[in-house]
């Protein structure tokens, strides 16, 4: 139970002092978990960091789950996964009802506005990023500008284009393993 | 509620690849529970101020948003729930898995994807807060916000060139938005 508790508070912490996901946390929880109580190795937390961003899900919440249950079994990886989600959402769940209090008028809505016009300035950093590590070959630029083009034309929605998208990865990826055996 | 959770439950098992391949489906989903694209900014927006992850904060938002504090706690749940599965299943079969290369094929093709599906979500903000229309069909209705191209412009700079605080960001655009008010 002391175990638990000391992966909740962890998390906990964690996540209320990380403003965004993944793997923002990962410096907090290796200075924590590895150097101060060395609750596991480094290589472990590295292996599972790397391992959270391939299976589908809350990328943090994931990492958390591993190392929880890594720590201390089934038990720790919800306590762990708790203390991970709660700070987001206690948060968010208060912003909320603000957000709800705001008069949708006259000075208040010009700001809205102009703070609309930067949520869409930040989505279009966002996608420069991602467009930055991602795209390296001609095949993922055409999978990038596909599911763009289909999704403002609206023919196809985001979830079709997704599995569409993983279709596309694993064939064009099994191509590639089997022209490697052929060579050799 | 139900419609919330199982909506939710199927952009956790179709998210991979991170908060913004994420927030596409969660863009795809929000009209369905009423909430306009003005209301999907103002959610970028609190996903930039409040800490935790992208998936977390939208869940909770749209979800207390359609339904009180209770379907926010049901859209929250289910967004964590396929960490909850997959962690000790993998653990269970870690050797069996460890070579698998069907999971990063899948992130081969998907996290290209999400490029093109974040900026079709970006240019469909821009089109509502910078020209009031709802969709690319609709360009002949549009009518131009200069406050809107002055801010997006503004932040998008600073923000690539050089990485200036999201919220001091917001912080500026919110200082434009009230002086546009009285010009």
């Amino acid at each position: 139970m002391r175990k638990n508790w000391l992966l909740f508070k962890i998390y906990l912490l964690a996540g209320t002092l990380t403003f965004s996901g993944g793997m923002a946390m990962l410096p907090t929880i290796e200075r924590v978990v590895v150097n101060k109580y060395h609750l596991m190795s480094r290589a472990d937390l590295y292996e599972y960091s790397t391992l959270s961003q391939t299976l589908p899900g809350v990328i943090a919440l994931t990492n958390a789950c591993f190392i929880g249950k890594k720590v201390n079994g089934r038990s720790g990886m919800i306590f762990a996964g708790l203390g991970a989600v709660l700070p987001a959402f206690v948060l968010m769940s208060l912003a909320t009802t603000a957000y709800q209090l705001v008069p949708k008028e006259g000075i208040a809505l010009s700001i809205l506005g102009a703070i609309r016009a930067a949520s869409a300035a930040f989505l279009f950093s966002a996608a420069y990023s991602l467009a930055r590590y991602n795209l390296s070959d001609k095949l993922s630029v055409l999978l990038a500008l596909g599911c763009f083009l289909l999704t403002v034309l609206s023919v196809a929605s985001a979830p079709t284009l997704i599995i569409g998208a993983a279709v596309v990865g694993i064939t064009s990826t099994f191509v590639k393993r089997q022209r490697d055996q052929k060579k050799g | 509620m139900l419609n919330v959770f199982l909506a939710f439950l199927k952009i956790g098992f179709l998210g991979f690849g991170g908060g913004y391949a994420m927030l596409s489906l969660i863009f795809a989903e929000s009209a369905r529970f009423g909430l306009s694209v003005q209301q999907f900014a103002d959610l970028t927006a609190l996903d930039g101020l409040i800490p935790g992850p992208i998936a977390i904060n939208s869940a909770t938002y749209i979800g207390q948003m359609y339904g009180g504090f209770w379907t926010g706690v049901a859209a929250t749940l289910a967004v964590s729930v396929p960490s909850m599965i997959f962690v000790p299943l993998y653990m269970h079969f870690e050797t069996r898995i460890k070579n698998n290369w069907l999971l990063s094929a899948i992130l081969n093709g998907i996290k290209p994807a999400a490029v093109g599906l974040i900026l079709a979500v970006a240019l469909s903000l821009l089109l509502t807060t910078v020209f009031g229309i709802n969709d690319i069909f609709s360009l002949a209705q549009a009518h131009v916000d200069w406050v809107s191209i002055v801010v997006l412009v503004l932040v998008l700079g600073l923000d690539l060139k050089w990485h200036t605080n999201p919220v001091l960001l917001m912080l500026l655009a919110g200082v434009i938005g009230a002086v546009a008010f009285y010009l």
